[in-house]
């Protein structure tokens, strides 16, 4: 039977050769007497070695040999074995041991079949780290609804479940759940997803998002499930403070004094709250749009906003309303930077209606009580017209009694001059009292400056007073009520002069008139160097009908001065030495100037 | 005499004077004061309190810390307050100072003649 043989030399040459497992043959004395190539290949040069100097680089035999206890009982094993390969590298193998016995039933030889499972248990011991170490909670569960395996994260929160069922172990239930992701995979072998609380053996609950996969077999059926859990309690209480703070924030907005709104990048309007509602007089719940609110902002604004550094604030302005009318309010206008180039804009606005009525009450109540001062001062000012009309009287009759006609002459003179003061100091209070709405309108400020000294120029030069004007060229014009700065400086221009008449050296004096701005701040300044004030003159200069000019002055014209630049928004400054001279300071910052009372927007 | 920058007040109060037997002077500038004083030598001053350049009080301050002045009796005017204010208030306020001695007399604006004769003789003829 040729073709027999052949098949029993191709077993023999070939098959030992091209099975893929190492096979060796030993005798008892544990010399390799036979092996093939894979083993060849695996374990390195054999022949007429010992299989422990083979197997496990070896001088000696091992503890617990298997063959040896095969030599003993003829009984074939299966053990797992751990050796080095022939380059030295740790090797893990299956190894079949088979005595083959022989007909007197002695056991010369075992035959070794080693299956090479390194890569397989570094695999399995991977996926076993994986299962622990993943930081989600896994359990295996079968169709009891038992669990079969769970991994580490389980066992450190829950202990060990193991033949449990879940719905007890994990929610301490008494029967399955209502909604089992594990039975709806069961029932059709697909991922199912839920969030499920389970409670811990502390007693705390954790909120679960679940995933349950079937552990398919070979032949496609299964019999387990693969729970995978992730603990989002902390991302539900994230949720919840997010929550929270959003309606904290609904709320914030929605009750704000101010109005506030909001442009998200695609250019919708997402914030629009009451306050905003009311300043533009919107009274329904329409909806409005980027477009219909640009008509209402000032010219420009949005443009500024989103093109500009990101930051515009307007502290006061006019807005429109959806009805056409107009409301002065402060603005403020933020771009909000989203990446890729892309913003949105929020708008905050204040109505300044109520703040504007209460700074004119409150400018009514200071010019109320500087009236109310001024009649208390008033007496003072009449007791001194009183003493200047009896005198002239007394010296009237005095000069009639005693035929003294030169008397009589200054007695009449003197009752001509104080009623003459009388009716001047009449008309000033009359005026100051009454008050006087400003003008707004644009002024050039050192035109006026130009103007009060050429007004004073023959006053200054009959009493040999040099009035000197010096103002700045760059000034740009101004809203001002021109009417009022002038009135102010003829009063401080007056004074001067009049200063200069009181000093020591008469004939030689100044009086300088400057006009300078400096940071947006236009400053006048009258300068003279007469006579000065003391002390107790400065303390009262500004209070009330206080004049150190006797019966030639009503004391109201400062007072005048103060009011006006208080209506700019400005500030009056006084330095004073007695006998060197005295500086008046005006002060108007350009952004409290008043604003007029109409104006386009 | 009388110092009191206003020409008419001047005028009525110099007038009363000497209708009633006083001789009377005057300081036309009000910083030179101390200089009119001690040539004039009075046996009182009226001093009005409201007065440019410098005010009553100030030259008070100084007639009453100067030893060759101090004791010259002194008549303050003003149209201010009464007298009780003015004395119990308004000079303390003023003067702020209390090592300052209030004024001899006190004469308020309008001028009560009568008044104004009697204050003037007493304080002469305390003064001897």
């Amino acid at each position: 039977m040729p073709e027999k043989i052949k098949l029993m030399d191709w077993i023999r040459e070939h098959l030992f050769n091209v099975v893929p497992m190492s096979i060796a043959v030993i005798d008892r004395d544990f010399n390799l007497v036979y092996a093939n190539k894979p083993f060849e290949e695996k374990f390195g040069k054999w022949k007429g070695k010992k299989c422990f100097s083979v197997y496990k680089s070896s001088t000696t035999m091992c503890l617990n040999c298997k063959g040896a206890e095969a030599f003993q009982d003829g009984k074939p094993r299966v053990n797992e074995e751990i050796g080095f390969d022939k380059s030295g590298k740790l090797t893990k193998y299956i190894k079949h041991t088979m005595p083959v016995v022989d007909s007197d039933g002695s056991i010369p030889f075992l035959v070794e079949m080693a299956t090479d499972i390194t890569e397989a248990s570094i695999i399995k011991k991977e996926y076993q780290l994986l299962f622990d170490q993943v930081p989600c909670s896994i359990l295996v569960i079968d169709r009891n609804f038992r669990i079969v395996r769970t991994n580490k994260k389980i066992r450190e929160t829950f202990g060990d479940l193991t033949g449990k069922y879940c719905y007890s172990s994990l929610k301490g239930f008494n029967d399955k759940c209502l909604e089992c992701t594990a039975r709806d995979t069961f029932s059709d072998g697909e991922m199912h997803t839920g969030n499920h609380v389970w409670r811990t053996k502390d007693g705390e609950d954790i909120h679960s998002h679940v995933s349950t996969v079937p552990l398919f077999k070979e032949d496609g059926t299964f019999d387990m499930v693969m729970e995978m859990a992730v603990d989002i309690t902390h991302t539900l209480e994230l949720e919840d403070e997010l929550k929270i703070a959003y309606s904290f924030m609904e709320t914030m907005i929605a009750t704000a004094i101010d109005g506030i709104i909001a442009i998200d990048i695609e250019g919708d309007i997402i914030i629009f709250n009451k306050a905003a509602r009311d300043i533009f007089n919107i009274h329904d719940k329409r909806k409005m749009t980027k477009i219909e609110l640009e008509v209402l902002l000032p010219e420009g604004f949005m443009a500024q906003v989103l093109l500009g550094p990101g930051h515009v604030y307007l502290p006061e302005a006019y807005v429109k309303t959806i009805d056409d009318d107009k409301k002065p309010v402060r603005l403020s206008g933020n771009k909000i930077e989203f990446g890729d180039g892309k913003s949105g804009m929020a708008f905050s606005i204040q109505d300044l209606r109520e703040l504007k009525r209460l700074e004119s009450e409150k400018l009514e109540a200071e010019r109320m009580a500087a009236v109310g001062q001024t009649v208390a001062g008033l007496a003072h000012g009449v007791k001194n017209l009183i003493t200047g009309l009896e005198g002239g009287m007394y010296m009237m009759n005095s000069g009639m009694k005693k035929g003294d006609v030169d008397r009589i002459q200054k007695g009449l003179e003197m009752l001509d001059r104080n009623i003459l003061r009388v009716s001047t100091f009449v008309k000033e209070f009359l005026n100051f009292s009454k008050g006087r709405k400003i003008k707004v309108g644009e002024c050039e400020p050192g035109k006026i400056a130009r103007d009060v000294v050429e007004l004073y120029a023959s006053q200054a030069g009959k009493f040999s007073v040099e009035l000197i004007c010096e103002t700045d060229d760059n000034i740009m014009p101004a809203l001002m009520d021109g009417e009022g700065i002038h009135e102010c400086l003829t009063n401080l221009v007056g004074n001067a002069i009049d200063a200069c008449r009181m000093s020591d050296n008469q004939g030689g004096n100044h009086v300088w008139v400057k006009t300078h701005e400096k940071d947006d701040v236009i400053v006048y300044e009258v300068v003279d160097d007469g006579c000065g004030m003391d002390y107790e003159v400065k303390k009262k200069v500004f209070t009330n009908f206080f004049t150190t000019k006797g019966l030639g002055g009503t004391g109201i014209g400062l007072l005048t001065t103060k009011k006006i630049v208080q209506e700019h928004g400005g500030k009056i400054e006084l330095q004073s030495e007695e006998g060197k001279g005295t500086t008046f300071r005006i002060r108007l910052p350009r952004n409290r100037l008043p604003k007029p009372e109409s104006i386009d927007i | 005499m009388i110092i009191d920058d206003e020409p008419d007040i001047r005028t009525y109060l110099m007038a009363i004077l000497e209708d009633n037997g006083f001789s009377v002077c005057t300081v036309l500038d009000n910083t030179e004061v101390k200089k009119g004083v001690l040539s004039e030598k009075p046996d009182l001053i009226i001093l009005d309190i409201m007065m440019p350049q410098r005010s009553g009080i100030s030259i008070y301050k100084e007639l009453r810390t100067c030893s060759a002045l101090n004791a010259i009796p002194v008549a303050l005017i003003s149209g201010m307050m009464p007298e009780k204010d003015f004395i119990e208030k308004e000079f303390p306020a003023l003067v702020d100072d209390k090592s300052v001695s209030p004024p001899d007399g006190y004469i308020e604006k309008p001028v009560q003649v009568e008044k104004l004769v009697a204050l003037v003789t007493q304080l002469v003829e305390e003064r001897g």
